[in-house]
């Protein structure tokens, strides 16, 4: 059963699905199946139907169909509906034909006009829509009524003189039937209008505004955009690209039937909804409009061609409508649920056996009481302070959860002032040797404070890895950090999946989702080094200029991995099956080293790290408060040599005074204690220790 | 189970857990609604693991180990008598006969007119291993629960993590030495009453809820459903009304566990019982216990409403045994555990066995206390 479960969590790609599902794109699958399904299926039913000419008449239909369907995809993009299509298509083909046949105006002159007619039906739906705040669907039903009425009393006088006509234009019957290098040229057309379109959408400020103010109206105008304009512009550029298809189709056909554009806004409404524009507003785009065209024109001409009458394919039309709504409103209501249940992607891990901590039991673990004179530094007045550091004159520096660098000033401690503000929750420190004090920062990305107070970032952003679905390249939560001797900076990313606050999460999976990265200041460049690590969490210099420790939090262990020297790429495990879950990684003064267990492993939860299916129905059933977790509410320090023998540990066995330590620092015969969710830094005499040794002169010299 | 409850209950199984596949937990609200009274009141005298207390001839009697205990006015204690086994229960007659529970022995009667006499764990064909709580019905006829024919009284997690439902409820003729079955199948029986109309009043731990039997064998009636807590002891109040002692509280992951097959039985097959995920009368000893996310301490704060895995919870019923106020001590105090309670002179003794403290409250009525503080923010 278990072994099952192992093969299963680690080669079925659950989390690939979750990742995929946080995409926006993942909106397109469903359409792009569809097409390609319709597509296929007429390709069986009927094989003349892709042959070079009835594919040229058919990419002409679509590009004027593929039009209406963007500018209705444009509309429903803001928030709104356009049923006016139908009819705005039918004036401009009307005026188009006017222009032509009758006045006998050039071609220029009659696409200008063309597209300024269809221009003035937008302005007038925008300026009622969006700046009367009418309902866009009464008002666009309204003008749908209106603008075919005009058509008709047009069609009354013009019908008989516009076929009696037909233009002298070579340019006019280009635009309509001309072909570049075999492709239609309103096919052309529309693919450089959709480019365009897919551009400003995606790329340009009013593509970005039309989608603020579709995905929430308030927030938009909160954030101080003109959403009346941007309305208003949607519906001008609705009935100008109509206006454009109009053109085509003059051109194409120069027939003035009064069955012109009947029934075009339902069918573009279909394709549009169909290709996953979503009816609310805020979701969807230029390729998910011609998809859906691509489906509804293929499933229209197909059914005439079959045989299938006009009233019954319309029918079809509209149930096709129905269902796709439907749908649309099922997967945005539906959608962050399923994204729930599929992105937490727990992996199999199985621990060896718990080491023994009993007092008395003679092991390096065995727990004591030698925390519990600690003696308390600033206590209720800093929160978090994950990490502590000193300066040259003693300082102490620890960060707070507000987004500062807090500096306590020596000798006593007692007072305190803030060093630097910088945002996002400061974690592990280092000096450097020009006494920079180089930061992690969850959620923000490695930064430096200069001894002036100067905040510089240094690096927020790492190579992407190749074909990874989520984009891992920003640093979400940096965690901590040490310098080579050479300045470069290697530092830890716990992890790539989940933010700051929700680092609990992880643990949950206690899937390999952290990284180490190398910022090199020489040429500014940031680098991952290794990937798949479980939270990794404390980075040290292992002393020998070439190699440095870290500590994987949820894997319950330390490695060393060499960044230089003869064994360079190498990395080991020096501690494998610690007690506790290891948080950050200090010097000692006696050339060994300290790690802080930020909490202690329970049988309980390590039974539930082997059934991976136990913990994922654990976080789509139990509440987020209720969740077997890693009990941080007991740590101690520990000391250990370079070999990874543990020579001593430190507890609290009450965990009254110091509930719980992520970090410890030396410093002139003291230990300094820090935690991430504490309100007090802790102190500690070592009295075998080296009284005037500081991490300072160990890393970067005496003389300075 | 009909043919359509069947297929309800398939289908309440797949759609995330519906119905009796639900692992939600009621809210403590309305007379539960969470205080610090326990934490308030008066400790009298503290003996390790203090469970049964009971009033027998104007004494005031403790069961502590294998130990019986009396407890003084003064606050003094000294031992009465002690026995081979750990001590179940205690309960007297009222010509102050007492019978003790003794675990995995059976019942001892001490005093009265059956003095001396020794009931064994296997009696009639029923099982007497895991007396939890009894009552006299009259001075030669006893009514008990026997919390699990499989495991012991210590052992009661277990039994919960195995889905126990061999407990039963019997009554014994201390004459004939005869044990008649009233009612078997059950989950774990912790406390019994006796209820006007000749009925009797089961606490059924395993499903929260309080029970209604005929002594005769006749009907069953839940007359309180949906308790969120694990119901013990209950007792009758000579102000009216009863108090039912809840020895430990549900959770959502305790509720979530036990429809986990594999992983419960992983557990209790590879992991001492004190670090199961499972209701304790007392916890937080050692970091080996299971933590919820809630109660991480953060800034030096445990927060009183953090999901637990022990708790102090002794509730106030009126005469028709539904909740009127209730007294307890939350995730952030440590008189938990509570598993019985007794009347004396005005005051109300209570035990905590999680704490091995007996706490003294003043106020008895039925009505809900004045100095009752209703603690939802501050953990001090």
């Amino acid at each position: 059963m278990e072994a099952i479960e192992r093969l299963y969590f680690r080669y079925f790609p659950e989390k690939l699905l979750g990742e995929v599902l946080t995409k926006r794109w993942s909106d397109n699958a469903v359409p792009v199946f569809a097409t390609i399904l319709t597509i296929s299926f007429f390709l069986l039913q009927n094989p003349n139907f892709f042959t070079l000419s009835s594919l040229t008449e058919t990419s002409r239909q679509l590009s004027e169909f593929s039009l209406i369907v963007v500018a209705m995809g444009i509309v429903l993009l803001a928030g709104g509906l356009d049923l006016s299509v139908g009819s705005v298509f039918a004036l401009a083909n009307i005026t188009a034909l006017i222009c032509i046949h009758i006045l006998g105006w050039p071609v220029w002159a009659t696409v200008a006009t063309t597209l300024a007619v269809g221009g003035l039906c937008g302005a007038v739906n925008g300026f009622l829509i969006g700046y009367l705040r009418i309902r866009a669907f009464l008002t666009t039903l309204v003008t749908l009524i209106i603008i075919r009425s005009i058509v008709d009393i047009i069609l009354l006088r013009y019908a008989v003189e516009i076929s009696a006509v037909f233009p002298e234009s070579d340019l006019w019957f280009f635009i309509g039937d001309g072909l570049v290098f075999g492709i239609p040229f309103s096919f052309l057309v529309a693919i450089v209008v959709i480019a365009l379109w897919h551009v400003i959408l995606t790329r340009a400020r009013a593509g970005w505004h039309i989608n603020a103010v579709g995905g929430s109206r308030r927030s938009a105008y909160n954030a101080g955009l003109k959403v009346k304009f941007t309305v208003f512009t949607t519906y001008v550029w609705s009935s100008l690209l109509t206006a454009l298809a109009g053109v085509f189709f003059a051109a194409r056909l120069g027939s003035a039937g009064s069955d012109t554009g009947a029934g075009l806004e339902i069918a573009a409404l279909t394709a549009a909804v169909l290709g996953g524009n979503s009816l609310g507003g805020g979701r969807g785009s230029v390729i998910k409009s011609v998809l859906g065209a691509i489906v509804v024109l293929i499933l229209t001409d197909s059914m005439v061609r079959v045989g299938i009458s006009g009233g019954i394919s319309s029918m079809i039309l509209g149930i096709v409508l129905l269902a796709v709504v439907a749908i649309d409103v099922r997967w945005l209501k539906n959608r962050h649920k399923l994204l729930n249940k599929v992105y937490v992607s727990p992996a199999y891990f199985r621990l060896s056996e718990l080491p023994e901590t009993g007092a008395g039991s003679g092991s390096p673990y065995a727990i004591n009481d030698r925390l519990k004179d600690v003696s308390l530094i600033g206590q209720g007045e800093i929160e978090g302070p994950e990490d502590v550091i000193f300066d040259r004159n003693d300082n102490l520096y620890c960060p707070n959860r507000h987004g500062d660098i807090v500096r306590f000033l020596a000798p006593n401690y007692k007072q305190w002032e803030i060093f630097a503000h910088i945002g996002g929750h400061p974690l592990g420190m280092a000096f450097d040797a020009a006494e920079n004090l180089n930061v992690c920062i969850g959620g923000m990305g490695l930064y430096q404070v200069s001894p002036d107070h100067t905040v510089r970032k240094l690096t927020d952003e790492t190579n992407r890895t190749l074909l990874s679905v989520i984009d891992d390249s920003r640093l979400k939560l940096a965690d901590d950090l040490d310098i080579a001797p050479d300045g470069r900076i290697f530092f830890s990313e716990a992890t790539i999946r989940y933010d700051m606050h929700d680092w609990a999460t992880d643990a949950l999976e206690s899937r390999g989702n952290g990284r180490l990265i190398c910022f090199d200041p020489r040429d500014r460049s940031t680098k991952t080094i290794l990937r798949n690590l479980q939270f990794p969490n404390g980075v040290c210099m292992a002393g020998d200029g070439q190699s440095f420790f870290f500590a994987e939090t949820w894997g319950c262990r330390i490695s060393r991995y060499w960044f230089d020297g003869p064994r360079k790429g190498a990395c080991e495990v020096t501690i494998p099956n610690l007690p506790g879950y290891p948080d950050n990684i200090n010097r000692a003064s006696d050339s060994c080293f300290w790690v802080a267990l930020v909490g202690m492993r329970s049988p309980a939860l390590d039974l539930a790290m082997r059934m991976p299916s136990l913990r994922k129905r654990m976080a789509k059933r139990v509440a987020r408060d209720q969740w077997l977790f890693p009990n941080i509410n007991t740590g101690c320090v520990l000391k250990f040599r370079p070999n990874g023998e543990i020579v001593e540990s430190y507890w609290d066995l009450g965990g009254k005074n110091h509930p719980m330590v992520t970090s410890m620092r030396e410093h002139k015969g003291h230990l300094y204690l820090g935690g991430l969710y504490n309100d007090r830094i802790g102190r500690l005499r070592l009295p075998d220790a080296d009284p005037n040794w500081t991490s300072q002169v160990a890393y970067w010299g005496a003389n300075k | 189970m009909s043919g359509s409850s069947r297929i309800r209950n398939i289908v309440d199984r797949f759609m995330g857990g519906r119905g009796e596949h639900s692992i939600t937990v009621p809210v403590m609200d309305g007379a539960l609604k969470p205080n610090n009274y326990l934490e308030q009141v008066a400790a009298v005298s503290s003996a390790e693991g203090a469970d049964n207390l009971i009033r027998a001839n104007g004494h005031t009697l403790l069961s502590s180990g294998n130990r019986v205990i009396e407890l003084h006015g003064d606050g003094r204690t000294s031992v009465r008598n002690s026995y081979e086994a750990e001590i179940t229960f205690l309960c007297t007659s009222p010509q102050a006969a007492i019978a003790v529970g003794l675990d995995g022995k059976g019942i001892a009667i001490a005093g009265g007119r059956h003095d001396g006499k020794r009931l064994p764990a296997k009696l009639s064909g029923q099982n007497l291993n895991c007396p939890t709580a009894a009552i006299f019905l009259d001075e030669d006829t006893l009514a008990v629960c026997n919390g699990s024919s499989t495991y012991l009284a210590p052992a009661w997690s277990r039994d919960l993590l195995s889905l126990g439902r061999s407990g039963s409820v019997l009554r014994l003729d201390l004459i004939q030495d005869k044990a008649d079955l009233v009612r078997g199948g059950l989950g774990f029986p912790a406390g019994i009453a006796a209820a006007p109309g000749g009925k009797l009043v089961v606490a059924e731990a395993w499903k929260h809820r309080l029970l209604a039997l005929a002594i005769d064998g006749g009907g069953i009636e839940t007359v309180l459903p949906d308790l969120p807590a694990y119901p013990g002891r209950i007792i009758s109040s000579q102000e009216g009304g009863y108090w039912l002692a809840l020895f430990a509280v549900r959770s959502q992951l305790q509720e979530f566990v036990l429809r986990e097959n594999r992983y419960r039985r992983e557990m209790m097959a590879n992991i001492d019982p004190e670090y199961w995920i499972a209701p304790a009368l007392s916890s937080g000893r050692s970091f080996k216990e299971p933590l919820q996310a809630g109660s991480v301490i953060r800034l030096g704060i445990h927060k009183p409403w953090a999901p637990t895995r022990s708790y102090g919870l002794l509730l106030r019923l009126d005469d028709d045994f539904q909740p009127v106020w209730s007294a307890h001590s939350r995730a952030d105090g440590n008189r938990h555990g509570i598993t019985s309670c007794v009347e004396t002179d005005g005051r109300l003794f209570v035990t905590s066995k999680g704490l091995g403290e007996v706490l003294a409250i003043d106020h008895l009525a039925l009505t809900e206390p004045d100095d009752v503080v209703a603690q939802v923010g501050s953990a001090a």
